[in-house]
């Protein structure tokens, strides 16, 4: 074999990695989805969200909306604390604690960057799909969601000039139909029924802005910096927004959510917790260590076969059955995701203009 | 190990010179500056500038097959260069370009 030919195989090896670093963000991301619902239901959540709702007791549930967001504000900064654990043991196995304390000291070159995407990450994207799945539902919650890759892409192309082939344009556009297809199809049921919660559908477009953005900003950190390292910092970054400033502001604003904040820590949201940590923490791993390899469009796109993975797990294990629009859209999903890997690698060797 | 930077930082800036780098003489060179002297240091750190190359701030101006073992036998041996986004990334990240 000649050294092009070994050259070539060498960058197909490398887009190939890529591409399974996303899909496999993508497998995690959609079981996440799995705790995500149940955790609603487990104590205290669920009398958190009752006694908030209806204070007097009488049955009238006058103040549902405000308990569904204060309890998402809960969940969405427990889901940070489990990750950010799951992270840190992650970074302790890879022995990559030194690098993180030099990464973080490199605050204005570097970790700002991921203090930024933290924001975008987490109050915008995270707690908009909280929002979303307790207002209209986890299936909705993650196909919701499923627009984000528009957005990376097309402000790491205008921002920073990342290379989008026609064929991955061609597939993040089929992707986004079968995104649309779900999205619009439980919408207009909705719709007919009467009874549309739009707060719902805001945490859907929170979700799909936030990590849209959140994606193109990492990007530009991740340039100099090693991902495993910057995914934790980006947690570390959401753990201080959460526990500093929203919860405590909540808990100003007269909510008992520091209560159940203690009341949390037992053992079945201990484990439910847990399971979102884990999954989410390494679909996140996954997600980030994808964009080097292959770029923030293409990672963002095959990530997206999560919104798939969480309408399946969502059945096998919840016995949620998806309407036929969700499993058109879904089957729009693959097959622009198999649009996008099935492109020919072997002579890309950089993903930005020169 | 006081005074280290991120490694991608101290990647960029040994590159800066302009002057071009066999991947395995910089794998080298940071594997004794860092004391990650284990196998997966290595790998570790030539993905790195795998990473810095994909994202466009080195360059592999040339390519050979490693006969004899200096860095993994039968693998590609890369020589980079900085480019032009490169130094603005380094000057960004401090380092001596301005």
């Amino acid at each position: 074999m000649d050294i092009r030919e070994l050259k070539k195989l060498e960058n197909k090896r490398k887009m190939n990695k890529g591409y399974m670093w996303a899909l496999f963000c993508a497998l995690l991301w959609g079981i996440w989805y799995i705790p995500g619902t149940i955790i609603w239901a487990v104590p205290p959540f669920d009398a958190m969200w009752i006694n908030i709702a209806d204070p007097t007791g009488a049955g009238t549930y006058e103040s549902a909306t405000a308990a569904t967001l204060v309890v998402a504000v809960l969940i969405s900064a427990f889901n940070a604390l489990t990750v950010i654990i799951a992270l840190l043991i992650w970074n302790g196995a890879l022995g990559k604690f030194g690098e993180m304390k030099r990464t973080l000291k490199e605050f204005h070159p570097c970790s700002k960057w991921f203090f930024l995407a933290s924001i975008f990450g987490g109050p915008m994207a995270i707690l908009g799909s909280f929002i979303a799945i307790g207002f209209v539902g986890a299936g909705f919650a993650a196909v919701a969601a499923l627009l984000y890759p528009v957005i990376g892409s097309v402000l790491a192309y205008y921002w920073y000039g990342e290379k989008i082939s026609k064929r991955a344009a061609l597939g993040i556009f089929v992707i986004i139909a079968g995104g649309l297809t779900i999205f619009v199809g439980g919408a207009l049921a909705e719709i007919s029924a009467g009874n549309i919660a739009w707060i719902g559908y805001a945490g859907g477009l929170m979700a799909a802005l936030g990590w849209g953005i959140e994606g193109a900003i990492a990007g530009k950190g991740l340039d100099i910096a090693e991902p495993d390292v910057g995914i934790a910092i980006r947690f570390i970054g959401e753990n201080l927004l959460w526990w500093v400033l929203i919860v405590p502001a909540v808990a100003l604003a007269g909510y008992p959510i520091f209560e159940y904040a203690i009341a949390a820590f037992n053992p079945l949201s201990i484990l439910v917790l847990a399971f979102a940590g884990i999954t989410f923490g390494f679909c996140y791993v996954c997600w980030y260590k994808s964009f080097p390899l292959i770029g923030v469009g293409r990672g963002q796109g095959i990530g997206n076969l999560y919104g798939l993975c969480a309408v399946i797990f969502m059945y096998l294990f919840l016995a949620q059955v998806p309407a036929w629009t969700v499993l058109v859209g879904g089957a729009l999903c693959v097959l622009g995701s198999f649009v996008m890997i099935s492109e020919e690698t072997g002579d890309m060797e950089s993903l930005r203009g020169e | 190990m006081a005074g280290l930077r991120p490694i991608k930082f101290r990647l960029l800036e040994l590159f800066s010179d302009e002057k071009e780098h066999w991947n395995n003489e910089i794998v080298e060179q940071m594997q004794k500056e860092y004391g990650m002297n284990s196998n997966f240091g290595r790998d570790s750190l030539n993905f790195d500038i795998l990473e810095l190359a994909s994202g466009g701030m080195l360059r592999s101006v040339e390519s050979k097959v490693d006969e004899d073992g200096v860095y993994k036998k039968g693998f590609l041996l890369h020589k980079y260069v900085i480019t032009d986004f490169g130094k603005t990334r380094a000057s960004d990240a401090c380092l001596m370009y301005v």
